[in-house]
């Protein structure tokens, strides 16, 4: 029954496949192929990078704006931030700066030196007080993971892993906020083996507070799908607040390594 | 291939980003990007809530799948475009099957041949893949050129072109043959 024309060369259901004309079950059957043969996944890619190019013909036409928001709600990405322009402070934000350079195996020493940094600032009668959060996120086994410094004023997030953090395969940290009483907010990825910046969207910044900690959830690469955590906290942390100062907050920190299971 | 454009390159870093989890590169990457796959999209759907809804589908892989690009493997370009137009082909294969004589359906084939004046513009890749559709003969080409636009079926390209089965199918692998050979060379 088969005619030479209908038996198609294997490797040409490939190329069919990018062209797109097989129907859904063929389709899936490519791919299942995909998914398990390197070859078939090569053979697909090769033919993308030669009839792709055709798409260069298409009439680009800008999406509505709803779209973005569609998938960033989706997604449970934060809105976009709408972040003060860089104030000239010196030093606040540069001693951050000084977190991502410090790097590694270092959260004890960055504590102390933040500390440090901090002096001035709580002294200093003339500079508008800077607001500094800071976290410590600790592991089931005490260590801590991660130390969160927050500058409330730039809306930024600095993350530093105390050491290169073993995390399984296919699985990637997150970290989220929780706010008292209420649902995990996600944050952002954060590295296991470098310091991650984060933005902090108005909406964080307001929950940020001596009630509320940071987890580190094991997520797929891309973050949780969900919104909402799906794989195991493996870190946790209660956020330091500091004493008032004329009504606002002046500079918050307290490391605690040995939180542990909080809220 | 051809050396990646700046652009490319610029693209690539930012998926690469993505990949990371910054949200940042990812709206940047959907601000440069998302004309032209939304134009993919409307092109195959012809619908735009329905091409609006394959978009946002194509971008919620993009950032959760943003980990398996190559950049050693495809342009970033490469890469989304293919994530819209399986997008926009899934929802065209879960439509029910076209009435097959249906007028409207015969109206749609279009024998669209881009201007030459547009070429400038556009990527060696592209120049080159023209070079080589040109070679074939005209009724294949309008196939090929019809099958990647609309994401048709061979079934739906038949009848479209009012030819059986058979012939269609041979066009196009023999198009596919033919513009391989040529690409390759």
């Amino acid at each position: 029954m088969n005619t030479p024309i209908d038996e198609a060369p294997s490797h040409l259901r490939y190329a069919e496949y990018v062209l797109g004309v097989l129907d859904a079950d063929a389709r899936a059957e490519v791919e299942r192929e995909m998914a398990t043969s390197d070859a078939a996944a090569i053979a697909v890619a090769l033919w993308q990078r030669r009839l792709l190019p055709l798409a260069d013909e298409i009439v680009p036409t800008e999406p509505p704006p709803y779209v973005w928001e569609r998938i960033r709600d989706g997604l449970g990405l934060r809105a976009p931030t709408r972040m003060p322009p860089p104030v000239a402070r010196p030093g606040l934000w540069e001693s951050l700066r000084f977190w991502h350079w410090l790097g590694l195996g270092a959260s004890a020493v960055a504590a102390a030196c933040l500390v440090l940094l901090l002096v001035p600032a709580r002294r200093g009668p003339v500079a508008p007080p800077p607001a500094y959060m800071a976290s410590a996120i600790t592991q089931d086994n005490g260590q801590v993971g991660w130390t969160a410094t927050m500058d409330l004023a730039q809306g930024r997030m600095v993350v530093v892993p105390a050491r290169p953090q073993a995390i399984a395969a296919g699985r990637a940290p997150e970290l989220w906020l929780l706010p008292p009483g209420g649902k995990p907010i996600a944050v952002g990825m954060i590295a296991s083996d470098a310091p991650t910046t984060l933005a902090l969207d108005r909406a964080l910044l307001a929950r940020l507070g001596p009630d509320a900690a940071l987890a580190v959830s094991l997520e797929p690469p891309g973050g949780s799908p969900t919104g909402q955590p799906t794989g195991p906290v493996i870190a946790k942390g209660a956020i330091g607040a500091s004493p008032e100062s004329g009504g606002k907050p002046v500079a918050l920190l307290r490391v605690n390594p040995t939180v542990r299971g909080q809220a | 291939m051809s050396t990646p454009t700046p652009d490319g390159e610029a693209l690539a870093r930012l998926l690469t980003q993505v990949a990371k989890g910054d949200e940042r590169a990812f709206e940047e990457l959907y601000r440069r990007t998302s004309a032209r796959l939304f134009g993919v999209c409307l092109r195959m759907l012809r619908d735009r809530g329905e091409a609006e809804e394959a978009l946002q589908d194509a971008w919620t892989s993009a950032w959760r799948r943003a980990t398996s690009f190559d950049a050693g493997k495809a342009s970033a370009m490469t890469w989304l475009s293919t994530l819209a137009r399986n997008k926009a082909i899934d929802r065209l294969r879960q439509r029910r099957e076209q009435p097959l004589d249906d007028p409207a359906m015969l109206d749609l084939l279009v024998d669209e041949e881009p201007t030459p004046a547009a070429d400038a513009q556009h990527s060696q890749d592209y120049r080159r893949l023209r070079d080589c559709l040109d070679q074939l003969e005209p009724r294949q080409r309008r196939s090929v050129r019809e099958a990647f636009f609309s994401g048709a079926t061979y079934n739906e390209l038949a009848v479209r072109c009012q030819v059986p089965l058979g012939t269609m199918k041979s066009w196009i692998r023999r198009s596919l043959l033919q513009l391989r050979t040529c690409l390759d060379a």
